[in-house]
């Protein structure tokens, strides 16, 4: 269909993946400027506005695109080891010099400019991950070859979390997204989303209320499993309703109640689900007991056994940073902000609680912020199409690849942008806890731009030569 | 391969697991930007403005219960300069209310215009009149801040309490506890006990409207966080006696220390030159400061701590007890005394008294001879083999009685004074020395440097016959049941207690029968004291004296210092003398003394000169 000749260094790529990208670098761009346009510096074009330093990453960043898109794509197989080595050797080079910002040791300077290594790990990593599991040899369901797929990703993790950087460490977890599109077993990947659920979600909810979605959750999953819905809809109803009438009855608390219940229920469903042999069922359940066992004896662990330097020390080794005036204040103002954006927002620079500083990081992890002020529901939708679109379309340049190396690098890149989109924007919202991972595309910031526009491009590049062999044929 | 059925489940799971996600935002989104209109209200009518809640800082006792420093009401007015009402306000009023110029008004809102929205320091120090009135007037922008100001009713120790004074770049990157404008302790009590002084400070955070009027507290206080005003400190310091000391001081430059030698606690510091602690506050402080800065006799110096000074004559008690302890003197060795100690082609002078003399006499009529022998017995001690290892054993004594090192007290910047080592004559010497050369150490000259905390340390360690506990300012810190644990324990030197009592026969023979120091008799209690007299290159010899008193269960070790005083009886016995008649006695019953020593005219030509340099320059 495409012919090569005429269409030169762009043959055969992706361009609604491509328009996607520039327009979310555009978007950023524009939300960067609203967030850090200072009236009281003279000239607009100075470098000392964060905008136009931006630019200047931009530009850097289609370089760098450029580069990779002449790059013939079987070097991104041959570079996965050297980049991973090079990445993990970088990251123990920060941990050990690095500088500390915000609590984490994340950065390398020189001169001024800050360099963040986790950003560019994420594309060994990928890179690395593509390479392990296309190997010829390679068999999800071996526990040898999960062993190393586990490596792989556990080994810049845990480097990362030592660095204080708990978000962008647990950004690799969403990985799982890609093992599970190769054929993790189910029985594998869902403990797995189960901890790291309750990980992120004990932090800003009740243990009732996280208990109440858990149990919805994984009755649904059974429902949807088994098919047998109107059996589900009966358990889960008649589990509430024995709760919430024994919490009337009884000086119990709710909480107390639902969890009587539903160990009773527990109980009896292991033993059902062993005589019928049922063992997804037994596993759903075990997993269930877990978690309530789980999550209360965290939480009575932080909040009798810890000293309250040592629950900081927890709260900002999850990210969670320390802040004057507690950590709600961050998401309570950028909620307010968010929120009184409305339907079409204040207009370009019109935002007065972005402008007022009463947000913090507005131009880089709170970026979302200064778009849901000034450009409204309108605006955030938009954002959020252009991301889905984004993830959706590599997903499927992904399932069009005709080598596992590519359609396994793709779905890397669409994991690590929904985990980022979702933690990014949740946080903003008060979904999530404030974890300090950037808004990919559109925070400031040179490191997380470069990076991204790599990990997009590469991704790019493999779908292309695949198609462009395609025509050939 | 992996085209399966399978796959394609799971591609379609995953595409439901992203859509999901993306519901999930959306659907948050939908509900606070369109549904729930608080977040509008929020945003429109409340702006938030955070001000500092500042503690009072903590007031200082004397160990009576009398005020050395208060705590006084005073505020800072702050302007947030976009606020201001374009149609302006009323300078000249606003000026005179904030007793300040309207020059000076009108150039710090030109620089508060500089950066609109941040909070701008118009000016501090307004009194609690001046500030009801400026409330009255309700100035649009502008706001007042709770403040507190040091206050001294009695204007004594200056260099004693320090000062407090505005942050320095340096502390801002040091303790992130301080923002800029923050105060902080300089000096004395003020640095030593900061942290407990100081308090911490709250927060309130206030919602005003568009206009910048405050319509009340943000989420009900939720983030507000109350201050903490400091602790109260006692120090040790007798306020009476502190204050008798700096007037009997006054037209002397130097030191007095008295310390309590039964706990070590420090009951007068008293550094001369110095200045009245009020003139260090307020909006004047700079200019006074710069004054104090220029003075060449250096009255910001804490001289009782920091000063290096020879010990003279008081040093020979050191020297006796080291003596003994080595075994190379016993109390009763004679040593003749010819106006003099030869050594090679030096000779150490002494005063004509009777001769020869035992220790006791030797300490009692301060013969620098006999001490020259002990010296030379203690650091040419065959046991030793060799003169320098001698020193150093003599070093090592002369360390543990608290020389040549910090105290550990608990003023910053303590000075440790200077015992030398055989290295510093080994450096001087080109290592060819022998016990002849650092003769003059035997009676306190030479390359030997004492602040006159020392020298007080080594009142109190005679006093108690061998050890001391270490001197400090600050017996009791509010809300603590103790001060820090290395205050109680005692400090033993390297010499037995029973090796103390000739000294102290001696030291109170020279007061009470027949000595250098038979002025500072008082009757009935048994005073021992030692006299010096230090040879200096800036002039007249320094005038020195060290004491204690009663004989038996002292209760207060003095040491007084004035350079270019004269003889240690002079003018230093007076002084020490008359403060312990004043604490033992709580009277004084030798006006004629008093009038002697505040007529005594001591001359500096050595700081004169200095200042004619100054103001040639």
């Amino acid at each position: 269909m495409f012919d090569s000749s005429q269409e030169g260094l762009f043959a055969g790529i992706d361009k609604v993946a491509l328009l996607l990208y520039v327009l979310l670098v555009a978007v950023g761009f524009v939300c960067i400027t609203a967030a850090s346009y200072d009236d009281t510096i003279e000239s607009m074009f100075s470098s000392s506005h964060f905008y136009m330093k931006q630019l200047m990453w931009i530009g850097i960043s289609w370089l760098a695109a450029l580069v990779l898109l002449l790059i013939d794509e079987k070097y991104f197989h041959m570079w996965a080891y050297p980049l991973y080595l090079l990445g993990i050797a970088s990251l123990v080079a920060v941990l050990l010099f690095g500088r500390e910002v915000n609590g984490a040791k994340a950065w390398f300077e020189f001169g001024g400019v800050r360099i963040q290594p986790v950003e560019f790990v994420k594309i060994a990593t990928s890179l690395t991950l593509a390479r392990v599991m296309s190997a010829y040899s390679f068999s999800i369901s071996r526990p040898s070859d999960v062993a190393k797929v586990a490596a792989v990703i556990l080994l810049p993790l845990s480097i990362i979390i030592l660095q204080n950087d708990t978000g962008s460490g647990v950004v690799l977890c969403s990985l799982l997204f890609v093992l599970y599109r190769e054929g993790l077993s189910r029985a594998l990947c869902m403990p797995i989303v189960l901890v790291v659920f309750l990980f992120i979600f004990s932090f800003i909810l009740e243990p009732l209320p996280l208990f109440l979605i858990l149990l919805a959750a994984l009755t649904l999953y059974s429902a949807a499993r088994s098919g047998a819905w109107a059996a589900h809809v009966r358990f889960l109803s008649f589990t509430l309703l024995v709760s919430l009438l024994l919490a009337v009855a009884t000086p119990l608390s709710g909480y107390a109640a639902l969890m009587i219940v539903c160990g009773v229920e527990a109980v009896a469903l292991a033993a059902a689900a062993i005589q019928n042999k049922a063992y997804e069922l037994l596993w759903l359940t075990v997993m269930f007991v877990g978690a309530m066992i789980f999550v209360p004896t965290t939480d009575y662990i932080f909040d009798h056994v810890l000293k309250p330097h040592q629950q900081d020390r927890v709260l900002s080794f999850v990210g969670m940073k320390s802040d004057p005036l507690g950590i709600d204040y961050n998401v309570n103002q950028s909620q307010i902000a968010i929120g009184s954006g409305g339907v079409a927002g204040k207009g370009f620079l019109q935002g007065t609680q972005i402008k007022y500083n009463f947000v913090p990081e507005k131009h880089t992890d709170f970026i979302f912020c200064t778009l849901g002020e000034e450009w409204g529901f309108v605006g955030t939708m938009a954002v959020l199409g252009l991301f889905i679109a984004l993830i959706m379309r590599l997903m499927k340049m992904g399932e069009r690849i005709k080598e596992p190396f590519g359609r396994i690098y793709c779905y890397c890149v669409a994991s690590i942008l929904l985990f980022h989109v979702l933690v990014n924007v949740g946080m903003t919202i008060g979904l999530m806890p404030v974890m300090g991972i950037p808004l990919p595309l559109m925070s400031y910031g040179g490191s997380s731009l470069v990076a991204f526009t790599i990990l997009i491009i590469i991704a790019i590049r493999l779908d292309a030569s695949t198609k462009h062999e395609g025509s050939m044929l | 391969m992996r085209y399966g059925n399978e796959s394609s489940m799971r591609y379609a799971t995953l595409r439901w697991v992203v859509i999901c996600v993306f519901a999930l935002l959306a659907g948050r989104l939908c509900y606070i930007q369109l549904i729930d209109t608080r977040y509008k209200e929020m945003a429109t009518s409340n702006i938030i403005r955070r001000v500092v809640q500042y503690p009072s800082r903590g007031e200082v006792l004397d160990r009576r219960g009398e005020y050395l420093v208060q705590s006084r009401e005073c505020y800072d007015v702050m302007v947030v300069s976009k606020d201001i009402p374009r149609e302006g306000f009323d300078t000249l009023r606003m000026a005179s209310i904030l007793e300040i110029s309207p020059e000076r008004l009108r150039s710090q809102l030109e620089k508060a215009a500089r950066y609109p929205r941040a909070p701008f320091l118009v000016t501090n120090y307004v009194s609690q009149q001046a500030k009801l009135a400026f409330d009255e007037c309700y100035f649009k922008g502008f706001y007042t801040v709770f403040r507190t100001a040091r206050q001294y009713p009695r204007k004594i120790g200056g260099n004693l309490l320090g000062y407090v004074g505005e942050v320095s770049e340096n502390d801002l990157k040091r303790w992130p506890y301080y923002s800029a404008g923050d105060y902080i302790g300089v000096g004395g009590v003020e640095s030593a006990y900061e942290v407990e002084l100081r308090g911490r400070k709250g927060v309130k955070v206030e919602t005003t409207d568009t206009h910048g009027a405050i319509k009340g507290s943000y989420m009900d206080g939720a983030f507000d966080t109350l201050p903490v005003n400091g602790r109260r400190l006692v120090s040790t310091i007798d306020a009476r006696l502190q204050a008798f000391a700096e007037e009997l001081m006054v037209g002397k430059v130097g030191a007095v220390v008295a310390i309590e030698p039964s706990t070590g606690e420090i009951l007068v510091m008293a550094s001369s030159p110095t200045y009245d602690p009020d003139e260090l506050v307020g909006r004047q402080r700079g200019n006074h400061y710069m004054a104090l800065q220029e003075n060449v006799q250096q009255p910001l110096f804490n001289r009782a701590v920091k000063a290096k000074y020879p010990p003279g004559s008081t040093f020979k008690l050191v020297q006796g007890l080291i003596g003994m302890q080595e075994g190379v003197l016993r109390p009763g060795d004679t040593h003749p005394c010819h106006e003099g100690f030869t050594v090679g082609n030096r000779k150490v002078k002494c005063h004509s008294h009777r001769s020869p003399v035992d220790l006791r006499d030797a300490v009692a009529t301060s013969c620098n001879a006999y001490f020259c022998y002990v010296f030379r017995d203690i650091i040419s001690n065959p046991k030793y083999g060799s003169v320098k290892r001698g020193l150093e054993v003599w070093h090592e004594y002369v360390e543990s009685f608290g020389f040549g090192r910090t105290l550990d007290s608990d003023f910053i910047g303590e000075g440790q004074g200077n015992v030398p080592s055989t290295e510093d004559y080994d450096r001087m010497y080109n290592s060819r020395w022998n016990w002849g050369t650092p003769i003059s150490l035997s009676i306190g000259q030479g390359e030997m440097g004492c602040t006159p905390l020392q020298m007080a340390n080594l009142a109190a360690i005679v006093a108690n016959r061998g050890y001391y506990y270490i001197p400090h300012i600050v017996k009791q810190i509010e809300g603590r049941d103790s001060i820090d644990a290395r205050f109680y324990e005692r400090q033993y030197t390297k010499v037995e207690s029973r090796y103390f009592e000739p000294i102290v026969e001696g030291m109170w023979r020279g007061v009470n029968v027949w000595g250098t120091s038979r002025n500072a008799a008082l009757p009935g209690l048994d005073v021992c004291g030692k006299t010096g007299t230090a040879q200096n290159p800036h002039g007249r010899d320094h005038s020195t004296f060290l004491s204690f008193a009663p004989k038996d269960n002292p209760r207060i070790a003095i040491s007084v210092y004035v350079e270019n005083g004269g003889f240690g009886a002079t003018i230093a016995l007076p002084i020490a003398s008359l403060i312990e008649e004043l604490y033992l006695t709580d009277t004084i019953c030798r006006p004629e003394m008093v009038r002697y020593v505040k007529d005594h005219v001591v001359y500096y030509p050595y700081y004169d000169k200095l200042r004619a340099k100054k103001e040639r320059k």
